[in-house]
């Protein structure tokens, strides 16, 4: 590495800020996996500086790989940056004695705090409401949001990330990481295959009842579909799903409800401490039939656990 | 309706006299009575009816002092069976009071843990009549039980606090079986109780050696939360329900808990769709107020099945935990409480005739 690109690359390293470094580092590439792990981040600036030129020596880095992690600090703190002041400012004007902090995460997370006052009082920082936005994605998380505030902070939001809308998702939960899991499919995800693979034989010598051999494959079937609506493995923790129901009674045996045009209005909540898990269990277990029903299954195909189900409009 | 029919005064239980005891026997296999026991007359008149009178709402403030239905609605009892009391006398209720005390003071003493506020407190126990509630001729009256404690160091002013209430009852019992008692036993079948468990059981314990009865819970069955939902649902044609709520847990793992919640007007609404299609209803006006429990099946189903319809999942799967409504609410575990007294003598019947399915001889 000639001096030039040394120069240049401390020279960045000073306008970078500590948390940004290692997101810009891994966004950059260019220093494989186990290089950026021997870095340690809890050192000072200088330290890693000395740690970072060392390393760039080692992979033979020139001028030209240098420029290019700039380029893309730049465009990724810009974004960052941007966001920040947008926010602050956007929500300053719609209200006076807010008190906001952001912070980045290195796992691509901001968070946000914001402390709430009003014109005649100092911002209460008791009952904090918290945003947590995923910079790439269109998603925010909201924590402790009056419904009083809760306009502002959308406005300020759905401006500072130039969007035109913002509307809610209707996924609520007690897991931050459960509920971005979800959206994101961040979980074992089972796809659908036109040709499962055949049932392995396991004891020829012994000829199998029929009856076994038919409830073997249904189970099959049963476990497989459950799969593929709810995904495999450890699945991301909801505690409930709320079904507001407005639809028309629908019974042959009963004629006169049937007849009836006012809908049958009721609701139904499913709870439970791992609510996908059990809904899966449920779907390979034969108490939910199978296919499953896109009642059921939206939950976490679009990532939503409250629902208003008419006649006209099946997922409202 | 064939066959003829007894009807006591104030009764809210109907039955049917058939002419078989084939049938009878079916009935009671139905509906769970403890299998092994003989068939002497006094037992086959105790079986679950399959046919009751809707709850009418009732005031009762005329029978009952309204601080004694106080105590009794807008709180949740656990609920126990008891055996018949032997040689329990209404007259003696301040020495009942008076013993009852004694044996919690020596309990404590000896280092039962009753833990109820601190290790300082005397408890003053309290029996008294609650007058009213027997409905028959043959039911005895109410009993209510108090144990109230005061702290140590407590003022003279301050009142004592109730820590602990139970109530033995017997509303409309069944005629045949309390006239089959042998002269010295009174049947209080029904137990109900709020308060420190460790309380419960010294209560319990003493009633047991002091008239030589049984205790045992009371699970409210499927069957007879099913019973309540179709008999609140009933209720809603006098009195605003607000809403019928029922709550299942599925068997899987996790467990699964679907709460189904049903707007009251179209409950009642599908609740009377299925009266109609009843086979059996005559015009009577008498009869028009009897609800079978073939009744109370198909409205379960219909709920079910709009269900099913929309989750493709069977709810049969699972067991029904609990039911409530603006009139009150029930455990499977046994819990209960009425929210209103006008319906309170029509669901205490209803446990009553449970309590004493319990019975073991």
């Amino acid at each position: 590495m000639d001096n030039l690109a040394k120069h240049l690359l401390q020279r960045l390293m000073r306008r970078i800020p500590a948390s940004m470094l290692q997101s810009t580092l891994d966004k950059w590439g260019r220093l494989t996996a186990e290089k950026r792990k021997s870095l340690d981040f809890t050192q000072s600036k200088l330290t890693i500086t000395q740690e970072l030129v060392a390393l760039c020596e080692e992979s033979e880095l020139t001028v030209k790989h240098i420029t290019e992690l700039e380029m893309i600090y730049d465009a990724h703190s810009v974004e960052l940056m941007q966001f920040k002041e947008q926010f602050k400012s956007h929500l300053s004007e719609l209200k006076r004695n807010v008190s906001v902090k952001i912070k980045k995460h290195t796992d691509e997370a901001v968070w946000i705090r914001v402390a709430w006052g009003d014109g005649l009082s100092r911002p209460n920082h008791l009952k904090a409401t918290y945003v947590v936005h995923y910079l790439q994605t269109p998603y925010v998380f909201v924590n402790a949001l009056s419904s009083k505030n809760k306009p502002l902070l959308l406005q300020a939001l759905t401006l500072s990330t130039k969007h035109q809308q913002i509307k809610a998702a209707n996924l609520s939960g007690q897991k931050l990481t459960a509920l971005r899991d979800l959206l994101m499919r961040q979980y074992q995800q089972v796809f659908p295959t036109k040709y499962p693979s055949p049932l392995p034989e396991s004891d020829q010598s012994i000829s199998k009842l029929r009856i076994e051999k038919v409830q073997a494959e249904a189970s099959a079937n049963r476990h497989r579909m459950a799969g593929e609506t709810f995904g495999d493995g450890m699945l991301p923790a909801l505690q409930s799903a709320f079904f507001q129901l407005e639809t028309k009674f629908k019974d042959p045996t009963n004629e006169a409800m049937t007849q009836r045009d006012e809908p049958f209005i009721c609701s139904v909540k499913f709870s439970s401490s791992n609510l996908l898990e059990s809904l899966r269990h449920c779907a390979s277990s034969g108490i939910a039939s199978t296919p499953v029903t896109p009642l059921l299954s939206s939950i976490p195909l679009k990532g939503r656990n409250y629902f208003v189900i008419t006649d006209n409009v099946p997922n409202a | 309706m064939e066959g003829s029919r007894e009807r006591t005064p104030h009764s809210g239980v109907v039955k049917r006299r058939s002419k078989s005891q084939s049938y009878r026997r079916s009935i009671r296999t139905c509906f769970g009575v403890a299998s092994g026991l003989s068939l002497t007359p006094a037992l086959t008149a105790r079986r679950m009816n399959i046919c009751r009178k809707a709850p009418r709402s009732q005031n009762i403030t005329e029978k009952v002092k309204p601080e004694h239905l106080a105590l009794l609605v807008k709180t949740e009892w656990q609920l126990s069976y008891v055996t018949p009391l032997y040689q329990f006398r209404h007259t003696q209720l301040k020495t009942y009071a008076r013993q009852l005390s004694a044996f919690i003071a020596a309990e404590k003493q000896q280092g039962l843990a009753v833990e109820v506020g601190g290790l300082q407190n005397t408890f003053k126990v309290s029996f008294s009549v609650l007058q009213g509630l027997a409905e028959t001729n043959d039911d005895p009256e109410t009993v209510l039980i108090q144990v109230q404690s005061k702290p140590m160091f407590a003022r003279q002013e301050d009142p004592p606090k109730t820590v602990w209430s139970g109530w033995l009852s017997c509303i409309n019992g069944n005629p045949e079986y309390l006239q089959s008692l042998p002269k010295d036993f009174t049947c209080l079948p029904l137990f109900c109780s709020k308060g420190a468990e460790g309380l419960s059981s010294l209560v319990k314990s003493w009633l047991q050696r002091t008239f030589d009865c049984c205790f045992g819970p009371l699970d409210i069955n499927q069957t007879t939360l099913q019973w309540l939902a179709a008999l609140w649902t009933n209720c809603h044609m006098e009195t605003n329900i607000q809403k019928l709520k029922m709550i299942w847990t599925l068997p899987v793992v996790p467990p699964l808990q679907v709460t189904y919640t049903v707007d009251s007007d179209d409950a009642l609404e599908l609740w009377r769709s299925t009266r109609e299609s009843s086979a059996e209803k005559s015009r009577g006006a008498e009869d028009e107020v009897c609800i079978d429990f073939s009744e109370v099946t198909r409205f379960m189903q219909g709920l079910m099945s709009h269900f099913y319809r929309h989750f493709r999942v069977d709810l049969s799967a699972g067991e029904l935990n609990q039911v409530s409504s603006a009139l009150g609410s029930a455990k499977l575990n046994g819990k209960i409480k009425i929210s209103s007294s006008r319906y309170l003598i029509s669901i205490f019947s209803l446990l009553t005739e449970c309590a004493l399915l319990k019975m073991p001889i």
